[in-house]
């Protein structure tokens, strides 16, 4: 919101401290300042002359010869024996006895003050005749985009006047944060900001008698009526239409005090009639319309203009101002004629109904309509107009007959127009201004103050708020506020605690901390499992990534997923957005080839997050879709290392599991074939990995806790993986869930250890895993009492010309509690169990 | 995958048993049946042509996806004992390791997250986490944005095809806010025995923006809630201030601006003074650093919550991390973060 501080002046009577001080005490009290501008600086050294003499180039046709009265107050210019000043002009405007602004040599044009270039003039010759400056058009001044001609100031002011003191360019535009006002209707007009700007400033406003009181038409009648229907069939979405027609309109560009206040605050003049709708809502924050009547008449040929508010027929379209046809969406607020639409009510209007430098009669529209209605079509249609930031903010219909009755008198005053209808006041229901009752003590609890009554009431009185009565300074009398009706956001008692603390002074609150009680804060256990979890991983070499929820549809077909399984995203602006992951693997993988091309032949990337599957819901909240904690490691090396890589991942989660105390209860067993419990994650997850090459990690309740293993070959090509990749995926809240009392300390034997190993050759299909139950429950089961036992993987060893067997060595370490093992029990055990291994694995010791 | 019309449906039935037979998979989507179903659009009239075209494309990527699908069996591997710790013929001293500790590194955002969440964890916080995919009701409605409110604007939120049970679209929240209406409902019976609400929740929040250096659609916020008896704007004030103290190791000023946000009321942009080591120069702007938003909870939320606002107030407070980090670090470009590059990575062990 565009703020002129000279606007601010001109309707109020406040005392406006230095510019700096008045804009830190707005950011402190009204919301955040992003751009203060100087307009004042763009016109140092121009000032406004007087054509004395204009006569024809000698050289040149269509230059003219000027002698100019500038006061005689610019220095270091050549004059003649008159005191007056020489400049060439090629206007066809220019004439004796014409005031203009004229730029003095040295002097840099408005136009070009803020641009990359800005250009500074000089007393140079044109054809031979020195011109000393120049004498500038509208455009160059930055008042308006005409450039036919030079500027004629309108004003009656002596030459060598500071042109910007004329038109009140000596002025700052202050730029607030629209986002700062969305809950104030009143801010986006310049009246309201200023009311604040007292309020802030400890100063009373007092708006302008036309903005408090229903107005007294004081526009002239014409003798002649123009014949006008209204109808509004749409009461519930339009509170109040309001619309008088006006005749004997001259349209013409509107005075230049006039245009120089709206292009300051970014409005571009147009003509009398538009501009004075345009400046009553930069005032007020009510937008106008204004109709050619003729034109609307026209359009159903009868005998009087008709205009109906009313939602769209079927099929009907509309071309708007803008020149762009739409077919309004079926619940918009069309403004219509008895045959056809000509508006989108609050948005924009119609082409063919525009007012024009034809135009001789005008009908005025002043409105309110519905802000969530003007939203949604504004969203709709993509229209976001001046009008549409404000209608959207909730403006009080209180204010149309004030701003209508303000606005038909200046286009009276500017164009001549004579009131030719009544008033015509379609209304649904109107909003009266909101009554409030709430104590100093309710205020002071919240802000932690002391005020009293009196001191709070002053408070919001500058801002124009009513009190009935004060009930003296007591804190626990109830103060009976009546809201103005321009704060339609305020509502309940804490909106007033809000009005009280921001015009009292937010930085003057004391502060206080709460106190607290000595009871201990409850952890997160799978925060903290998360925590642990990111410094294992990272103590065992791995880097911890972050990488998007959301991926592109061609990574889910890359990696074989089920992509009807995955939520998808109805609107992102970038197409790599457009599912919700089904686990986390496959964005990990994505980062691998840019890491290698980079130069790293050997690394691990990590990263927790969630993955989301249609159909599968929070077991808390029915109603919205599960989430799962996930953790996904990937280890990948340029050039092959020694053996598999999937044992590179499995050592890395077998120590994270170590970690946690739960390695023993879990076991691996292999995917393929693997029941996965029609678990949609486990079964996406597991999409990725090869089932001959890889395992499913499931704990002693059948649980699955997740899947690690090496990735299906048409996964690394898609994904231009090397060869010697592997990782897993599993749920980390099971981590945490079984992390609790598995771990058993065994008391360390006084007598010494003996160890022995054992070779068993056993053909290669049995499991690893089978072999090494076999063989530690079998030494459970025989060990003498009072001893612990050991058993330790050592090798695995397969010949080249025999595929069939391999030959696995284990560790076996036993001790006594009572005496010292000798080593022919061990013996003895072993043999033991080789027998027991060739009975029932068809196993041979080696 | 069926297919309406006759013809498409007969190609895609005789293609896909050859898919069985060839050897050279990709052969597949050279197919001259395929070309001749192409060669037909140009002959058909405008309004089958739509459909035909369409199928066809579908057509066209089913044979892609069984292509991509189809494992080569060259290039697998054989088959190893995934119960074994180890691979068969390896050397004792070859056994897997891990890798060396000193290449490991914890993500910056997460470790600026810890150092955050463990500050309001002493101050007596507990710490939770969001959500990544929420409905509009938490999102929005119970947090006093109605229906069609145009404050629903500012929050660009990224929204799904499938719809929750009310009809809206299911949302990945833009602020971790999303969470503020589960927390007072599920911890109001503290307030009953006398103990405050006291939770910071950190996590990641999505916002439908384009990417450039300094925008991210996925970033980390941490918001703050405290509800109690009596709790106000100045507890807010103080609260923060002393965060920050410890967060920053030195005694700063703050200021409040006013601003506007429907789950507080009243609501404020709080500014620190930027510690002198972050400022570049001894300009204005260069002195505050705009944190975080806070405010004094809306009734409406806590009431939609079940907490009467007439006995008990409290503050929330959401802040980015992203920014944070950067200005710390001088980081240049926002998106590294999310980069997954070793090299930006590996510097933050």
């Amino acid at each position: 919101m565009k703020v002129s501080v000279n606007w601010v002046k001109w309707y109020s009577d406040i005392d406006l401290p230095p510019i700096d001080e008045l804009v830190t005490k707005i950011g402190a009290q009204l919301g955040a300042v992003e751009e203060v501008i100087d307009i004042g600086a763009k016109y140092k050294g121009i000032v406004v002359a007087k054509v004395v003499s204009c006569e024809k180039h000698p050289n040149a046709d269509k230059l003219n010869v000027c002698a100019i009265d500038d006061g005689g107050n610019t220095p270091d210019v050549n004059r003649d024996e008159n005191g007056h000043i020489q400049v060439v002009c090629g206007a066809p405007n220019v004439r004796e006895g014409l005031l203009v602004a004229w730029i003095p040599p040295n002097v840099v044009v408005p136009s070009t003050y803020d641009t990359s270039d800005p250009f500074t003039l000089e007393a140079r010759e044109l054809r031979g005749v020195v011109s000393n400056g120049m004498l500038a058009s509208g455009k160059e001044l930055v008042i308006n985009e005409d450039h036919d001609g030079i500027l004629e100031v309108d004003e009656d002011v002596a030459p060598g006047t500071p042109f910007a003191a004329v038109y009140g360019l000596d002025d700052y535009i202050i730029d607030i944060e629209n986002k700062m006002f969305t809950h104030r209707p009143d801010c986006f007009g310049q009246l309201g900001v200023a009311r604040e700007i007292a309020g802030i400033l400890g100063q009373k406003f007092i708006s302008p008698d036309w903005y408090l009181q229903s107005p007294k038409n004081t526009a002239e009648q014409a003798g002649e009526l123009l014949p006008l229907e209204v109808r509004n069939e749409i009461p519930e979405l339009v509170p109040r239409f309001m619309t008088v027609a006006m005749s004997g309109i001259e349209i013409k560009p509107s005075p230049l005090w006039l245009q120089s206040y709206l292009s300051r605050v970014g409005i571009r003049p147009i003509n009398n009639v538009v501009d004075v709708t345009n400046y009553m809502m930069m005032l007020t924050a009510q937008p106008l319309h204004a109709y050619d009547y003729d034109k609307v008449k026209a359009i159903d040929s009868g005998d009087k203009a008709i205009l109906v508010v009313r939602k769209p027929k079927s099929g009907e379209k509309l071309t708007l101002l803008n020149d762009k046809e739409i077919q309004p969406r079926d619940d918009a607020i069309m403004i219509a004629s008895a045959t056809r639409a000509i508006g989108l009510g609050g948005v924009m209007g119609g082409a063919d109904t525009e007012v024009d430098e034809n135009t001789k009669n005008i009908i005025l529209e002043c409105a309110n309509f519905d802000m969530y209605s003007i939203r949604r079509t504004s969203m709709a249609h993509g229209l976001f107009t001046d009008a549409v930031t404000r209608f959207n903010k909730g403006q009080n219909a209180l204010q149309n007959d004030r701003v209508i009755g303000k606005s038909m008198q200046m286009i009276a005053e500017l164009a001549g127009g004579k009131i030719a209808s009544e008033v015509s006041d379609e209304n649904g229901e109107i909003h009266a201004s909101a009554k409030i009752a709430v104590t100093p003590g309710f205020i002071n609890a919240r802000l932690g103050l002391d005020l009293g009554g009196i001191e709070i009431s002053n408070l919001l009185k500058n801002v124009e708020f009513i009190f009935p009565q004060v009930g003296g300074d007591s804190k626990e009398a109830s103060l009976e506020v009546t809201v103005p009706f321009w704060r339609t956001d305020i509502k309940i008692p804490e909106d007033i605690v809000e009005e009280v603390g921001r015009l009292y002074g937010y930085d003057k609150l004391p502060l206080k901390l709460p106190q607290r009680l000595m009871i201990p804060t409850q952890r997160n256990a799978l925060l903290e499992t998360k925590t642990r979890i990111r410094d294992i991983l990272s103590g065992a070499g791995a880097n911890e990534v972050l990488t998007y929820s959301f991926v592109h549809s061609n990574l889910l077909e890359k990696v074989g997923q089920n992509i009807e399984l995955a939520f998808q995203i109805n609107n992102a602006l970038s197409p790599d957005l457009q599912y919700y992951r089904l686990s986390l693997t496959p964005s990990l993988l994505e980062k691998v080839h840019p890491n290698i091309k980079a130069g790293y032949s050997e690394f691990a990337l990590f990263e927790i997050g969630r993955a989301h599957s249609i159909g599968e819901q929070d077991p808390y909240e029915p109603d919205i879709p599960k989430e799962v904690n996930a953790l996904s490691f990937v280890y990948a090396a340029k050039n092959p290392g020694h053996g598999a890589a999937y044992f590179k991942a499995k050592h890395t989660l077998s120590h994270l599991l170590a970690n946690f105390n739960v390695d023993h209860y879990v076991g691996f067993e292999p995917l393929k074939n693997a029941d996965l419990y029609n678990n949609p994650w486990i079964e996406q997850m597991a999409a990725l990995f090869e089932p001959e090459r890889s395992a499913v990690l499931r704990d002693k309740e059948g649980m699955i806790w997740g899947v690690v293993g090496e990735y299906k070959a048409n996964v690394r090509k898609n994904l231009k993986l090397p060869e010697y990749v592997a990782g897993f995926e599993i749920d980390p809240l099971l981590m945490f869930l079984h992390n609790k009392t598995l771990f058993q300390y065994q008391p360390l034997p006084r007598f010494p250890k003996v160890m022995q190993d054992i070779t068993l050759k056993v053909p290669t299909e049995l499991l690893h895993a089978e072999l090494f139950r076999f063989v530690s429950d079998y030494l459970t089961k025989h060990k003498p009492n009072h001893v612990i036992c050991n058993v330790a993987s050592k090798d695995i060893y397969q010949k080249e010309n025999d595929p069939a067997y391999k030959h696995v060595t284990f560790g076996i370490t036993m001790a006594s509690y009572e005496k010292t093992m000798r080593d022919e029990e061990v013996t003895t055990l072993l043999n033991g169990l080789a027998d027991e291994a060739k009975q029932r694995l068809g196993a041979t010791r080696v | 995958m069926s297919y309406q019309n006759p013809k498409i449906a007969e190609t895609a039935e005789t293609l896909r048993q050859r898919f069985t037979e060839l050897t050279v998979k990709t052969d597949i989507l050279k197919a001259v049946e395929l070309k001749a179903l192409y060669a037909e659009i140009p002959t058909l009239s405008n309004d089958q042509r739509a459909s035909f075209g369409q199928e066809i494309n579908q057509l066209k990527s089913e044979l892609e996806s069984m292509v991509n699908g189809h494992q080569p069996e060259a290039e697998k591997l054989l088959p190893i004992d995934v119960t074994a710790p180890f691979d068969r013929n390896i050397s004792l001293d070859k056994h897997p390791t891990l890798l060396p500790a000193e290449n490991g590194s914890k993500h910056p955002l997460i470790i600026e997250i810890e150092r955050i969440a463990d500050i309001f964890y002493r101050m007596g916080f507990e710490v939770i986490e969001s959500r990544e995919i929420d409905d509009e009701y938490h999102m929005f409605t119970a947090l006093n944005f109605p229906e069609g409110h145009p404050a629903r604007d500012d929050y660009d939120t990224f929204m799904t095809v499938q719809k929750d049970k009310n009809g809206h679209p299911l949302v990945a929240p833009a602020h971790t806010s999303t969470m503020q209406h589960r927390v007072l409902k599920t911890q109001k019976e503290k307030l009953e025995k006398g103990e405050p609400i006291a939770v910071v929740i950190p996590d990641r929040v999505f916002r439908n923006e384009d990417l450039d250096a300094t925008h991210e659609h996925t970033f980390h916020q941490i918001e703050g809630i405290y509800v109690g008896k009596g709790v106000h704007a100045g507890m807010l004030i103080a609260t923060l201030k002393t965060y920050l103290k410890e967060y920053f190791g030195e005694d700063l000023q703050v200021k409040l601006q006013p601003f506007y946000f429907p789950f507080t009321e009243p609501s404020f942009e709080l500014a620190v003074e930027r510690p002198s080591i972050l400022r570049k120069d001894d300009s204005e702007e260069q002195k505050w650093l705009e944190l975080l938003g806070c405010g004094m909870i809306h009734p409406n939320v806590l009431k939609m919550a079940g907490i009467d606002p007439e006995i008990y107030t409290g503050f929330a407070w959401g802040q980015g991390v992203e920014r944070m980090v950067m200005m710390k670090n001088g980081i240049e470009d926002i998106r590294h973060f999310q980069s997954g590059k070793l090299e930006f990575l590996r510097q933050f062990v």
